[in-house]
């Protein structure tokens, strides 16, 4: 089942290849508009949700029940509430900017447990082969035949949903990329010579892991990651549109998307404003991770 | 090729055993299972006569051998709402979800091959970046999202499809275009790739040099190697739109077995939770399974490997 | 890529030509009704929904009817019925009637229904509905006596809601897997298609009954589907695709009114909601078990408010642990009107100046939980928020992990208190209070006869709950019924949608 799960369009290890100057680097970096793009959205997004406690211009959770489901400023709305109020008479912008503290941690979170599963059990096969390559394959193709939304809908059903729980679940679940991608990375460097000259002069096996193999695999661990973000966000927000992600009041993107939900055919924006920032936010992060991999295998960009 | 595909079937059938055991462990997060089958208006002995008649006192492992016993005979228990066998609901609700992933990795393959091949040949052309953004958005997009707008424009405001329902083919035009456009950008960039570099071997060099038209030379040669992957990318996929169709679904009332499992798992139907999740798993393995034989087969290096 | 295009242009043209021409609803005769609920079974003995009452009243009869208008017990298979004593009813039944497959309806089968329901083998789903039956007797073809286990002054409510009688020689043959399938029934419609979860279709009976108190219906023919997404059915109504739906909410169906496109209308229900609290300790030592906690919880959240700005329609915040208009619902009790200063007052008085951390958890209505959570982090008690869904909800608090709850009860429509509170405070599964006094109080009056007596006991009960604050009851629902123009259709308060009375404008 290795060669379907090669083939899985994911960045292969051959995508990667030695590290390049300084300077080349860098020019190509500004040079790659998808990357300045994404990168940019990314950073106002970060900014948005550090900023949140000291610009936002009302307490998130503040809920006025005489000013519910004020429209936007651009449509009938009024400058107190740029981007309108929610079916509780929340401020809608400042929920927006606190969202993204939490699709951000979410993403990030998740992204972290699954890449330390993934990147551990990757490396270890990659590294190891034999028995516990064997192990580890087997791990990943038992992974990935569980149909992860129901799975993670199940038990975030049965235990009772918060933010910790879905983080964990996600984190459990998404594994699989990180551990395919590193794994054969893993194989690759591993028959390289400078990682057999280490072994020749009889550094420790940590030692080779950590000075020889993780440097090198580092750039598809930082794609794979973006990939997984994304994915994570993506799921949090169908996990929240289906009442079974994190909790209210929390202001998650997907919670409010389920919540303005009702009032799609007549207050559009309601769901429109925190579908949108979602989109903007997973594309600014696939379009790093894309933009990452072009600038570090200049070779493969055609 | 024997050996390979008795190692590859003992493989598969591995995956399934712990694939059954982790999702029959499922119902031990789900507390009682009793106080479920009891049901409404059950009293404390109601639930202990429950527990005996269906063994759940019993150690976990004899439950769940009996458990999958049972479902390798069919017979994944009843269900504890319908009351009927669950794989009578199975067969009922299967149909649905099949259809609707059959249809939508169609439009996903029609859509993305020809755009992929077409962005191989005129690299970094405007049809290049228009296939890029339509991938980029593509994974970007809450496929919840996408359907809900879908549901807007052509149920209210240009009423030509219809919006739920299962009978006719023309009921499964939107949701199938929002999970095969799901499916579109892997596709999409894999076949894309392919092309690049089968573009850029020497056979191909060499059939042009020959003065071959370029159409034979794209279908004939190009696409056909380029395409190897992206059918057994399309056989993971397919078993991926299965199990993430739940959303779709529920939005587009199709009474499939996504939307079922969904609403078992808010009525706490375990039976029915654990065999969607176990079918679609099983699904899963058998597609992988076949695409590696066809992959083997194929490519003889792999069998020796 | 010529080609290609032109096959694009050629199918896209077959789709257009392929979709069928929208179901005309007025034109057709047939009344497309949408709900969300998958009915796991259309036999009303083994579903517990309120969508199978809904089924159960179009398809068949039961001896009794109660007019919704009136809410007096009038005959409806039966002629006439009296009270022997405080156990026997008898019953004379209206003679040449039969059911939808041309039975003959006559005392057998009424015999036959309640004898086999009153037997819990049978497995009837919901207890309470026929627990109460001893046995049924026949005094000759036209006339029964149904015997009661002991004096239940609710049991004409029972009579008339609950149980629908069977014909006899089709069930006994078919059994309730039949039953689910093939129904067959003696109301104002028959069954001709059952999709289970998902479709059933209803034609016009046109053996029924002249000038019976459900009168006759008018509309040809009745296909009703489930749709689970809100959005789509309003989608569908919008379109002419669907000519009725019920339970759309307020800002919706005041958007949708303004619209003109449908009718509206907004009616009270029976239901409340209310949340309970764990008094006992049954979930462990929680602050709520301390009376002056869940009387700040009480004054803490700001009910009128809720009911202005999110419940609407006919709804009205509610002050004891019963519908207003229900039998023996005891309205002169202790009140805890919005007041947070006097809430932290409170709780610094039981010892929490600073609040405290509770779980918190809710099935339906997320807004107004919402909204209960902003009030009471306001006095400084911080809710730890889980939705569930229903029976996920449920099987939690008989499982003892719920300290506490918003919940709703609808008490199946049963004007007596006897439907809520008596289900609630009587030591049974979903109790939380577990209070001795009030059990006793209720049980005298579910099993007295003389009303005043029976109010007396409701009335003490009734003000030691408030007293105590094991419950706070917060406001009666309404339902908004949304249907087509075409449509002439009356809700009424018990929330049975009865459509034998709707017709064509």
């Amino acid at each position: 089942m290795t060669t379907t799960i090669a083939n899985r369009g994911l960045p292969a290890a051959e995508d990667i290849v030695g590290p390049t100057p300084g300077q080349q680097l860098r020019r190509r970096i500004f040079g790659h508009r998808g990357l300045m793009i994404g990168g940019g959205i990314l950073v106002i997004m970060f900014l948005m949700a550090l900023t949140a406690p000291f610009l936002a211009p009302h307490d998130p959770y503040f809920q006025e029940l005489l000013a519910r489901v004020k429209p936007p400023v651009w449509t009938t709305g009024e400058w107190k509430h740029v981007l309108g109020t929610d079916q509780l008479g929340r401020d809608y912008l400042s929920r927006i900017m606190y969202g993204a503290q939490i699709s951000l941690l979410i993403g990030f979170a998740a992204a972290f447990i699954s890449g330390v599963i993934g990147t551990t059990l990757g490396v270890a096969a990659g590294y190891f082969g034999g028995r516990v390559d064997m192990v580890v394959t087997f791990l990943i193709t038992v992974r990935l035949s569980m149909p992860v939304v129901l799975v993670a809908l199940a038990v975030v059903a049965l235990i009772g949903g918060s933010l910790t729980v879905v983080i964990s679940v996600l984190g459990l679940l998404l594994w699989d990329r990180y551990a395919v991608v590193m794994r054969s990375a893993t194989m690759q460097i591993r028959q390289m010579d400078y990682v057999a000259a280490a072994k020749a002069v009889g550094c420790s096996t940590p030692r080779i892991l950590l000075t020889e193999i993780m440097p090198n695999i580092m750039n598809n661990l930082i794609v794979v990651a973006t990939l997984e973000m994304a994915h994570a966000i993506l799921l949090e927000a169908a996990l929240s549109f289906l009442g079974m992600g994190v909790q209210p009041p929390l202001p998650s993107w997907g919670l409010m998307v389920s919540e303005g939900k009702d009032y799609i055919l007549f207050e559009a924006w309601m769901i429109t404003i925190p579908g949108v920032a979602l989109f903007l936010l997973v594309l600014a992060i696939n379009l790093v991770g894309d933009g990452i991999r072009d600038v570090t295998a200049p070779e493969n960009r055609n | 090729m024997l050996v390979y595909t008795l190692k590859r079937l003992f493989l598969a059938l591995l995956v399934a055993m712990t694939v059954s055991a982790i999702t029959f462990s499922l119902t031990y997060l789900a507390g009682d299972p009793a106080i479920s089958m009891a049901g409404e208006t059950a009293s404390d002995a109601d639930i202990e006569y429950i527990e005996k008649l269906y063994g759940f006192d019993r150690p976990i492992v004899v439950q769940y051998f009996e458990w999958a016993l049972n479902a390798f005979r069919g017979d994944f228990g009843e269900s504890y709402y319908f009351r009927i066998p669950v794989a009578d609901l199975l067969l009922e609700r299967l149909p649905v979800s099949m259809t609707l992933g059959v249809s939508a990795i169609s439009f996903a393959i029609l859509l993305s091959i020809p755009l992929g091949v077409l962005a191989a040949m005129r690299p970094n052309s405007l049809l290049d970046r228009l296939a890029l953004g339509i991938s980029v958005v593509g994974q970007a997009m809450p496929s919840f999202w996408f359907a809900l707008v879908l549901i807007v424009m052509f149920a209210v405001w240009y009423p030509i499809f219809p919006t739920t329902g299962s009978e006719t083919w023309v009921h499964f035009v939107l949701p199938t275009i929002v999970l095969g456009y799901y499916a579109t950008p892997a596709i999409m960039r894999l076949t894309r790739t392919g092309m690049l570099e089968v573009l850029g071997s020497d056979y191909i060099r060499t059939a042009r040099a020959k003065g071959l038209p370029q159409h034979v030379i794209l279908f004939k040669h190009a696409l056909r190697n380029a395409v190897i992957p992206v059918v057994s990318l399309a056989a993971v996929q397919f078993g991926f739109m299965l199990g993430g169709s739940i959303v779709i679904e529920s939005i587009f009332a199709l009474h499939g077995a996504g939307y079922l499992a969904w609403e078992s798992i808010g009525r706490n139907d375990l039976p029915v939770v654990q065999a969607v999740v176990l079918v679609f798993s099983l699904f899963y393995i058998v597609l992988t399974f076949l695409s590696d034989l066809l992959n083997a087969w194929l490519d003889p290096r792999i069998r020796v490997g | 890529m010529k080609k290609f295009l032109a096959a694009s242009a050629l199918a896209s043209l077959a789709l257009v030509s392929a979709i069928p021409a929208a179901l005309a609803g007025k034109a057709d005769d047939t009344l497309n009704i949408v709900w969300e609920r998958e009915l796991e079974n259309v036999d009303s003995y083994f579903n517990t929904a309120r969508e199978g009452i809904i089924v159960t009243r179009l398809t068949w009869d039961g001896l009794l009817y109660r007019d919704p208008k009136t809410m007096d017990y009038v005959p409806l298979i039966a002629k006439s019925f009296k009270w022997v004593d405080d156990t026997t009813l008898e019953f004379e039944l209206r003679e040449g009637l039969t059911f939808h497959n041309g039975e003959e309806l006559d005392a057998d089968d009424v015999v036959f229904t309640y004898n086999w329901v009153a037997n819990p083998d049978s497995g009837v789903k919901t207890q309470r509905n026929v627990n109460w039956i001893k046995e049924a007797k026949k005094l000759d073809k036209y006339k029964v006596q149904v015997m009661l286990k002991e004096p239940f002054p609710a049991a004409l409510e029972f009579v008339s809601g609950s149980v629908p009688i069977y014909p006899q020689d089709y069930y006994s043959k078919v059994g309730p897997d039949g039953m689910g399938q093939k129904p067959v029934g003696s109301g104002p419609y028959k069954i001709t298609e059952v999709e289970p979860g998902k479709k059933i279709v209803w034609e016009k009976f046109d053996g029924y009954m002249k000038d019976g108190p459900k009168g006759t219906p008018t509309i040809g023919k009745i296909v009703q589907r489930t749709i689970p997404e809100r959005n789509t059915q309003i989608a569908e109504l919008l379109s002419g695709r669907a000519d009725w739906m019920w339970r759309v909410p307020a800002d919706q169906a005041d958007r949708l009114k303004s619209s003109g496109k449908v009718q509206i209308i907004n009616e009270e229900t029976f239901r409340i909601g209310y949340i309970t609290m764990d008094a006992a300790g049954i979930t462990g030592d929680t602050p709520l078990k301390n009376p002056l906690v869940r009387k700040a919880i009480s004054y803490a959240i700001d009910r009128n408010a809720i009911v202005q700005a999110l419940v609407r329609g006919k709804s009205q915040v509610v002050n004891s642990a019963c519908f207003p208009s229900q039998f023996g619902c005891e309205s002169d009790v202790t009140k805890y009107p919005y007041d947070p200063a006097k809430a932290k007052a409170l709780l610094a008085e039981a010892g929490y100046p600073d609040g405290f951390a509770i779980d918190f958890y809710a099935y339906r209505n997320r807004d107004y939980a919402e909204a209960m959570l902003n009030f009471l982090s306001e006095v400084g008690i911080k809710a730890n928020f889980s939705y569930l869904k229903y029976a996920a909800l449920r099987d939690k608090i008989r499982s003892k992990e719920v300290p506490m709850a918003f919940m709703t009860w609808g008490s199946y429509s049963i004007n007596d208190v006897s439907a809520i509170t008596s289900h609630f405070f009587t030591h049974g599964k979903d109790d939380l209070a577990l209070d001795p006094k009030v059990k006793e109080l209720l049980q005298k009056g579910d099993t007295t006869v003389d009303s005043a007596v029976r109010k007396q006991a409701y009335s003490e009960a009734l003000k030691l709950i408030a007293e105590q604050a094991y419950w706070l009851p917060l406001w009666s629902y309404n339902t908004n019924y949304a249907f087509s123009n075409d449509v002439d259709f009356t809700p009424t308060s018990d929330e049975i949608p009865r459509f034998f009375t709707a017709s064509w404008k």
